[in-house]
């Protein structure tokens, strides 16, 4: 797989192979359909006391709940843009091929890194696994997952370094005190 | 010699004070990348990359980071913001 920018300045995915397009296509799922354990993760409490609590279900966790369905809806618009490609003389090569608009490159950190987060809590991986090295197990759905969620951690640090490498220096700023 | 205790006085418990600041928190989870939450941190507060990852790496060394503290309107306001980032955050009452 080839990451670089696109003629335009996108970050844009090359020569995917069959099965990480399959990958990227299921980053259009639901996590909330998909992983019902998995993504109570996805949406924790502020702490404060109860009535703080009971506000922020009834307010703040639909709007946060929306706020992911829209996102979701952006990855989704791209990924159907995905294409693959034939033809062998092309520079790229066979394979699929995904160009992310920049604008979007928050939505897809967000809807990658829910994901990773609903999967890493339903599958009860440990930090451990998490920083093996080990070859992909594609003998079990457990395998599969845990290959799903560093593979989309590869792709949020691609988007992540594009984003760096694009924005400047800003000045210190934020209301209120520092802690 | 002891004076009769105006701290005594239930009206004065400094412990319940109103004015006591509100305090933002961030916790660690190992799944976020650590270039994630420092952008997050930028994105959300304005710091620059420097005081960002500064706070990124108290997370990820002690387990949690002290990002904010102010009112409870604004407070609540960062946590949201956070929590859209999918963030580990809390507010909590300075003691």
């Amino acid at each position: 797989m080839i990451f670089e920018l696109s003629n335009k300045g996108n970050p844009s995915f090359s020569n995917i192979h069959p099965l990480l397009a399959g990958l990227l296509q299921a980053a259009a799922m639901d996590p909330w359909e998909r992983y019902r354990e998995g993504s109570a993760r996805l949406l924790p409490s502020p702490g404060g006391d109860e009535e703080l609590l009971l506000d922020w279900q009834e307010l703040v966790q639909p709007e946060l709940r929306h706020h992911f369905d829209l996102e979701r809806s952006l990855v989704a618009e791209d990924l159907a843009e995905m294409h693959e490609v034939h033809e062998v003389k092309q520079k790229k090569g066979e394979g699929w091929s995904l160009e992310i608009p920049m604008d979007h490159a928050d939505a897809w950190l967000t809807t990658l890194n829910a994901l990773r987060l609903a999967l890493v809590e339903e599958h009860g991986f440990t930090e451990g696994d998490l920083s093996r090295n080990d070859a992909p197990d594609f003998s079990s759905e457990r395998g599969l997952a845990l290959m799903q969620v560093n593979f989309y951690a590869f792709v949020q640090e691609c988007l992540l370094q594009t984003m760096e490498s694009t924005e400047g220096e800003e000045s210190d700023g934020g209301d209120g005190k520092e802690a | 010699m002891s004076q009769p205790g105006l701290l005594d006085s239930p009206e004065v418990s400094l412990s319940e004070s109103l004015d006591l600041p509100w305090l933002v928190v961030v916790h660690n989870d190992p799944v976020n990348l650590m270039s994630y939450v420092t952008m997050v941190f930028r994105r959300v507060f304005g710091w620059n990359r420097e005081r960002a990852k500064k706070h990124m790496m108290e997370v990820h060394r002690q387990g949690r980071s002290i990002v904010w503290s102010g009112g409870r309107e604004q407070a609540e306001h960062y946590v949201q913001q956070l929590h859209s980032f999918l963030l580990l955050a809390t507010m909590e009452k300075s003691s």
